[in-house]
């Protein structure tokens, strides 16, 4: 895609999920109507970053992760098949396979209040079942308009869609990447509130953005931010799953350290439901654990890095 | 030659010519050690033909992308056949020469510091100028009084943390050569001979030992106005005009330096220390994402785009990422830097100790962070 196309379509996604998260409409019938589907099958790589950061911008709830996995699965995406996500904080199938029963205990996005049909891989492959076999229930934790849902039930008799475990692998791998990119939006969007709250904010009888210790923080996002964008590129130019793992365990620094700077920039009114910061922070905490917080990925790498006895590169010029 | 053919042909003739590039002594050896082995390769690769890749033909170079000085400087850190803290003096310093020296001048320098002939170093820091690089006041002023005229200028001042003068044949100095408070606009850059009357050289002890930095003294040093860098007041963008080559090609060396570190870090561990595991993961983390950050930077270098403040990021990410795994080195390696006396504990502390700096040299840390709320948040002026 060149690059004034693509401007062109940031900008048309960012507006368009934008205007129906103002409006209270479904993201996932904007994104569909836009083309998402199409997009995702000819330029995954760009819509998966476009519509992902445009999602974390806006704070919006959709069940377009959904998509991602599918694909990644090798199965057709379609807007009423969800996809079975792993329990939080892990990665391992949310599904056993156990006498021909599959036991399924996990997580859904907001896909899972319409979708017909989900998408079940365990480690003896994969099923679409109907959805209504299951017990889905709405799940509110930290951030009630998320749209996140708990899937339980026993599934039996279900027709298997042939998924490897090297499917799963890369499934996990998009998930970790779009989600990445989300959690990017997310805190470029906050950055943006806690600079526009320290320019505005008179204190000492002058604007609190000239005091060192709040430039520093807000630098200290910054980079944070872009190291993270750094490490979603590389995910994506080197297509192994250790980098897609590495730029989820970014991601998940990354939400902690614009946390950690932003809300105490806000100070005040960060702290209160009447200024947005509030649902940002709720949103990247639930996205933080999805497909693994980066304490558990870092402490996973380091794992494999010792048992394997290499350091390797990954990446090169 | 595209970057990756250049990588493999590069990495076949290295292990083609092993014997003949290895340094002759175990590591950490002496910093005179290193000096000669750096200076012994680079003459090598430079018959060879690898070190005259990237620099433009009218300097006695190949031609091809910059990018592939990355590569080469990379793999000679990454096979410790070169200190990259030493030969990134290569990356800043022959650059400023091929963009302000005299053509001819450059044509005939620039192969004696590529081929490993000469070394040179890079004279702007003073015991009054750190940070605030523009305060600068060792002082030039043109024999007989008339800028426009003189044949020769005379420099008097004192210059430190000049790194290797003692080793070096040239120096880029920056002088002040307007009011004291002309600030930048009053910098003029010199191309000076180290053996001229006046100079003393002295060096100075750093924390870990070794003696890396100098002080350089300058005592009525006369210079011949031909060795002016980018006219008179022209110096502080001089001075500017190497921060691309420094936060490009010479962060890709340190970054590949330091992946035969976690190498050495997680062949030490035991494997079912998970805080270990975890201390490995980390510095990985950190390592792999100013890796990739810095890819990204080249790559747009390589593209066109002119580096900027944005560079004060890839700055912070790798002397973060570089302490970051020092940390856990020492964290998982107790005792080592701290009491071993074999080769062993000596690389540890020398590279832990080193690694110290890597907030402060540069551009401190909390430099780069005022450059980024600056110019990339755009937050105005500090109060």
């Amino acid at each position: 895609m060149h690059a004034a196309e693509r401007a062109l379509l940031e900008e048309t996604v960012r507006d368009a999920v934008t205007r129906a998260v103002d409006a209270g409409a479904s993201v996932d019938a904007v994104l569909g109507e836009l083309g998402w589907l199409e997009m995702l099958d000819a330029e995954p790589r760009d819509a998966v970053e476009i519509v992902f950061t445009a999602l974390g911008l806006a704070n919006a709830t959709a069940g377009v992760l959904d998509d991602v996995l599918a694909v990644a699965c090798g199965v057709e995406p379609r807007p009423d098949l969800a996809v079975l996500l792993p329990r939080f904080g892990a990665w391992a199938p949310a599904a056993e396979a156990i006498d021909g029963e599959k036991r399924i205990d996990g997580l859904a996005t907001a896909r899972g209040a319409t979708a017909t049909d989900l998408l079940v891989v365990a480690d003896d492959g994969a099923a679409v079942v109907p959805l209504a076999a299951c017990a889905v229930s709405a799940v509110e934790g930290v951030d009630p308009i998320g749209g996140w849902h708990r899937v339980r039930g026993v599934v039996t008799g279900a027709a298997p869609v042939p998924v490897g475990a090297d499917r799963w692998e890369a499934a996990v791998a998009a998930g970790r990447r779009a989600l990445g990119h989300q959690i990017a939006g997310n805190g470029r969007a906050v950055l943006d509130l806690a600079r526009t709250h320290a320019l505005d904010r008179v204190q000492f009888g002058r604007p609190i953005a000239s005091f060192q210790a709040v430039r520093h923080r807000l630098a200290e996002t910054l980079v944070a931010i872009e190291g993270l964008e750094a490490t979603l590129g590389a995910a994506w130019d080197d297509g192994t799953p250790i980098t897609s793992a590495l730029a989820k365990a970014a991601a998940g620094r990354t939400a902690r350290t614009v946390a950690t700077h932003c809300q105490q920039v806000l100070a005040g009114i960060g702290f209160t439901t009447d200024h947005p910061y509030h649902l940002y922070l709720k949103r990247a905490m639930v996205l933080e654990g999805l497909f693994g917080n980066a304490d558990a990925i870092v402490l996973d790498v380091g794992r494999h890095l010792i048992h394997t006895r290499s350091a390797p590169t990954l990446i090169e010029l | 030659m595209e970057v990756a053919e250049f990588r493999a042909e590069l990495h076949a003739w290295l292990d083609a010519h092993h014997h003949e590039v290895a340094p002759d002594f175990d590591p950490p050896g002496t910093l005179d050690q290193r000096i000669a082995q750096m200076q012994r390769v680079k003459g090598i690769l430079y018959e060879a033909g690898w070190m005259r890749w990237g620099w433009p033909e009218r300097v006695g170079g190949l031609g091809g992308s910059p990018m592939l000085r990355s590569e080469l400087g990379a793999t000679m850190a990454a096979r410790n056949l070169a200190d990259p803290g030493v030969y990134s003096l290569v990356e800043v310093l022959a650059p400023t020469l091929i963009d302000y020296a005299d053509p001819d001048l450059a044509a005939d320098w620039v192969p004696r510091l590529l081929s490993g002939e000469e070394m040179w170093c890079q004279g702007f820091s003073e015991p009054g100028t750190g940070s605030d690089l523009a305060t600068l006041s060792c002082r030039a002023v043109p024999d007989g009084g008339d800028p426009d005229t003189a044949d020769t200028w005379i420099i008097n001042g004192q210059k430190v943390w000049t790194s290797l003068a003692q080793y070096s044949q040239r120096c880029v100095l920056l002088t002040r050569t307007g009011t004291p408070e002309s600030r930048h606009r009053g910098i003029t850059a010199f191309f000076l001979d180290l053996d001229t009357p006046g100079i003393t050289v002295r060096p100075i002890e750093m924390i870990n030992g070794e003696r890396e930095f100098t002080e350089v003294f300058l005592d009525d040093v006369a210079v011949p106005a031909d060795r002016i860098l980018g006219g008179v007041h022209g110096g502080w963008s001089v001075a500017m005009s190497i921060l691309p080559y420094e936060r490009s090609s010479c962060f890709w060396q340190r970054i590949a330096y330091l992946y035969p570190r976690v190498q050495r870090l997680v062949d030490a561990v035991d494997e079912h220390d998970d805080r270990a595991a975890e201390a490995v993961g980390n510095a990985f983390l950190a390592l792999h994402t100013v890796r990739a950050r810095s890819r990204a930077t080249q790559h747009r270098l390589a593209g066109g785009a002119t580096l900027g403040a944005d560079t004060s990021i890839d700055k912070v990410l790798v002397a973060s990422a570089e302490q970051t795994l020092y940390d856990s080195i020492r964290k998982c390696t107790t005792g080592v830097m701290e009491l071993d006396d074999t080769p062993l504990g000596d690389v540890a502390r020398i590279e832990y100790l080193y690694s110290r700096a890597a907030t402060i040299y540069g551009g401190t840390a909390e430099v780069q962070r005022n450059i980024i709320a600056r110019r990339l948040l755009e937050l105005g002026e500090e109060g």
